[in-house]
């Protein structure tokens, strides 16, 4: 594959030309009620070739590498049509030729069919069984096993193979017109052993969905609120970690100026990390869809912003370094600058503690899901409780957490020191590619004045 | 299209019914899928890529012993051993809820291939898409203006072992642009875009302009959001927004499997008498636009809701069986181009008879809520205060939440013009609550 890679590439007239092909295996279970709704399984495979000449790109998609050629010149033909600039494009940092591959504990290309579905079975069985109010429930078993072929010009080549095994669980409870949902999910890059032993959070997850029957709505307002990790996490996330991607900002000066290094944008305690290289995360991989390898970045760090997430080209034309966080979820689309593994640092205070601090507010858990229009930012919990004089008191559904990050990251007042990087299902969604494996991680966190929608 | 040749296609489709059939399948079904599509992208307010994009797919789907198997791929040499994979899935598959894939019924004609369309160049594209650039520019040049457009190609067939052989072709275009203003911390985004499988009136960036800048200027000025239960001006766009949960809630699946809270309540009064809802697969060049499902079932026009009377769930093939109704071709059990009646008054009128209320254009968070329960709550992205029937400014740090079912029961009142290219009209709801942080 290198050398068939590499020879296309030389018929390149382009300052710059890349080709990244991906073979995809996916297989996916679900349950859903009393018996199996769906079994698939598919084999997908495709390439993108990208070209830059005087800074305009050019992009061809294709099935088969018979297409590779005819992609190439398709690609640089665009280029041609586009480019009126200079094309400036940081150094591909790392060594030229890489083979990664996956490194499983388990491989779930051993397990049978068979012992998937019953080990999915099983589970859906106790959602189904926990209570006589569940009306239906959704088991879903997937794995897909990606291997990335990249190429480019500059004579760099690497093969990745980035595997994924999801298992995901979900109730509904119904009281007449009443319908309640709960859901959980795990997901793991290094082993099959992941999805097994999940009874106690099928069960968990069952009489959730039964509690939140009983359970009022979250009433409106401007709140204290205690988010747990998983809020924390996509907080980091959606409030903040999209503001940091440079391709938001890198040809916009109004917003540069907003993003700019050594800005004040929290509160001293605040540290905020995206990490593509820390061992075994879903959002980690060896290199970005660009070659360039993933690494460590402080995007804010003591309450200050020091650093932004870059592909080649908003690097080269910030001036900064490139990050590794050009990502493309997968064959057929480009990269674009997207986060990994992002989190907040370890306070120091206990749950005691931060809870200690509010007389009237709501505990926020679990997701539900988050959406960010850059300043704005809404995420929704998958349930809450109210706080009353520091304790954790009455269940309540339909939290949803509004806000503006601006004001919102001055507004943390207690940091937990109880960091937790969650791996469950889903991911990221941002032009049109969704869902990229990344995780979000936060200790508990405080925070002042939280607007919460309610009826 | 590449060396279109759908005929040796369909030969190969027939051969693997017959390979399925021989390896033990009772039934199946086999579709094709190919596409060409061209792009060009607008960023910082000049051109940045242009895209050329081809693909294909195959998916298979086998019944084994009343079992379902299900493969999907794009490499025609994987063919013979996706067919071998869908049979052993099917071994341990998904029960089916059917006992064969129906033989061909009569289907109505829907257009769907335009040749206009297929006639949008690169050129073409890149030039409408300077146009809005360019107007936009005009109105404010330190705007951060991005702008994209694409036309599509596609062609495909679906053989089942019911005797159904149906070949498609079609195309899209689609136009769009999205500019943002950024001052100090604040941040104005107003977006719109438009597609369809023909080329006609609405193929026009001015009128994309038109309204980003209708946005623009009305978002200039800052003003303080209302809080509490208000009436609320929903333009079409939003008006389907707010229906997603009646989705859901007639999908025949989930009716079928009791996740829907409409299950048992056909002929019941679900909202305002004044709303009527249908699905329109055959309004001809819809995006949505379909002659049959994916199980060779002709589609048709489906009442969902009449005068606010819940009328009829959506089925697919396996689903029907399922909930022992009638199949109603509606692929995946969804609706593909889900229309809502105009009402009396102008949208213009209807506007102006809002003392104090909020006009919602564009939220964020909208589907995160627990939807199928018809609940909802977002962040209005960008939205306006109206006060004496006027638009007085954008509102900010706003959310809103509700439950449709209760939003859309009673006093909704539809404009009587629609938007052409959703079928949607206006419409204004009252008590919507709405909260804020000042």
């Amino acid at each position: 594959m290198k050398d068939r890679l590499v020879s296309a590439l030389k018929k390149s007239a382009a300052d710059y030309t890349e080709v990244r092909f991906e073979i995809n295996d996916s297989n996916s279970i679900t349950f859903r009620g009393q018996e199996i709704d769906s079994v698939s399984s598919s084999k997908l495979s495709g390439g993108i070739v990208r070209a830059c000449t005087r800074g305009g790109w050019g992009m061809a998609v294709f099935d088969s590498l018979e297409d590779l050629g005819n992609g190439i010149r398709e690609a640089g033909e665009g280029a041609v049509l586009v480019g009126r600039e200079k094309t400036e494009l940081a150094e591909t940092a790392g060594p030229a030729t890489a083979e990664v591959p996956a490194r499983l504990e388990r491989d779930f290309r051993g397990v049978s069919l068979d012992d998937k579905i019953k080990i999915l079975s099983g589970y859906n069985t106790i959602l189904l069984k926990t209570d006589k109010s569940i009306a239906t429930t959704q088991a879903n078993y997937s794995d897909s096993f990606r291997t990335v072929h990249f190429a480019s010009s500059r004579g760099n080549y690497f093969r990745e193979e980035r595997p994924r095994v999801i298992l995901a669980l979900s109730a509904v409870a119904r009281d007449g017109a009443l319908v309640q949902r709960a859901y959980d999910a795990v997901s793991s890059k290094t082993t099959f052993n992941v999805v097994q032993g999940l009874e106690a959070l099928a069960e968990e997850t069952a009489r959730r969905a039964v509690k939140l029957l009983k359970a009022p709505p979250c009433p409106g307002g401007v709140y204290p609120v205690v988010l747990d990790q998983e809020m924390g996490g996509v907080f980091a996330h959606e409030a903040f970690g999209h503001l940091s991607e440079s391709d938001f900002l890198y040809e916009n000066p109004q917003v540069r100026d907003l993003m700019v290094i050594g800005r004040e944008m929290g509160v001293k305690e605040l540290n905020i990390v995206d990490d593509g290289s820390h061992p075994g995360l879903l959002g980690t991989q060896a290199f970005d869809d660009e070659g360039t390898p993933t690494g460590k970045t402080y995007l804010i760090r003591e309450g200050k912003l020091v650093g932004h997430l870059h592909s080649l080209e908003t690097a080269a034309k910030m001036g900064e370094k490139p990050t590794g966080n050009a990502r493309a979820i997968g064959r057929g689309v480009p990269p674009i600058v997207r986060m990994t593994n992002t989190y907040i640092e370890a306070g120091k205070m206990s749950f005691k503690e931060l809870l200690a601090g509010v007389d009237r507010g709501i505990y926020a858990r679990g997701m539900m899901g988050g959406q960010t229009m850059m300043e704005v930012f809404t995420f929704s919990a998958a349930y809450g409780y109210r706080i009353e004089n520091g304790q954790v008191g009455e269940l309540v559904r339909d939290v949803v957490l509004t806000g503006n990050v601006f004001q919102t990251l001055h507004n943390i007042d207690g940091f937990g020191n109880d960091l937790k990087i969650l791996q469950k299902g889903g991911g990221c969604g941002k032009g049109g590619q969704s869902p990229l494996p990344v995780t979000d991680g936060a200790p508990h966190l405080r925070i002042r004045d939280v607007v919460i929608g309610g009826k | 299209m590449p060396d279109s040749n759908l005929d040796k296609m369909r030969a190969e489709l027939l051969h693997g019914l017959d390979v399925a059939k021989k390896q033990g399948a009772q039934g199946a079904k086999l579709s094709f899928g190919r596409g060409e599509a061209i792009s060009c992208s607008f960023s910082a307010g000049r051109l940045k890529d242009t895209e050329v994009r081809r693909s294909s797919a195959y998916v298979i789907e086998v019944l084994v012993e009343r079992k379902r198997g299900t493969t999907a791929g794009n490499d025609p040499a994987d063919l013979p051993e996706m067919i071998n994979r869908a049979i052993s899935l099917a071994r341990v598959g998904s029960p089916a809820h059917f006992s064969a894939y129906p033989a061909p019924a009569e289907t109505k004609k829907v257009k769907k291939y335009s040749g206009k369309t297929v006639k949008i160049t690169r050129a073409g594209l890149i030039e409408n898409c300077g146009k809005m650039v360019d107007a936009l520019k005009r109105y404010n040049p330190d705007l951060f203006i991005e702008a994209q457009g694409s036309r599509s190609v596609s062609e495909g067939l679906l053989v089942t072992s019911g005797g159904v052989s149906h070949r498609f072709e079609d195309t899209a275009w689609s136009l769009g642009s999205l500019a943002q203003k950024t001052e100090g911390t604040d941040m104005l985004f107003v977006g719109h875009g438009h597609s369809f499988r023909e080329v006609n009136d609405f193929y026009n960036p001015d009128l994309i302009t038109e309204r980003l800048l209708f946005d623009l200027k009305h978002g200039e000025k800052i003003v303080e959001s209302p809080e509490g239960r208000l009436p609320a001006f929903l333009p079409p766009e939003v008006l389907g927004m707010f229906l997603w949960p009646l989705v859901l809630g007639v999908n025949g699946r989930n009716v079928a499997k009791g996740d829907s809270p409409l299950r048992g309540r056909l002929g019941e009064q679900i909202f305002d008498p004044g709303l009527t809802i249908r699905d329109d697969p055959h309004w001809d060049f819809s995006p949505g636009a379909a002659e049959i499902d994916g199980d060779g079932i002709p589609t048709r026009v489906m009442m969902m809701v009449e005068k606010g009377v819940l009328k009829n769930f959506l089925y697919d093939l396996d689903s029907a069986g399922m909930a022992g109704a009638e199949p109603t071709g509606n692929r995946g059990c969804m609706p593909y181009s889900p229309e809502v009646l105009p009402g009396a008054e102008k949208s213009g009128d209807l506007l102006a008879s809002i003392d104090d209320g909020i006009f919602i254009r564009e939220l964020i968070g909208y589907g995160q809520s627990n939807m199928i329960n018809g609940d909802f709550s977002g962040n209005v992205a960008l939205g306006f205060r109206i006060k004496k029937g006027k638009i007085i400014g954008r509102v900010k740090n706003t959310m809103i939440a509700g439950n449709i079912y209760d939003l859309f029961k009673k006093d909704v009142a539809l404009s009587s013009d629609r938007d052409p290219m959703l079928r949607l009209p206006s419409a204004v709801v009252q008590g919507l609550s709405v909260s804020t942080s000042k």
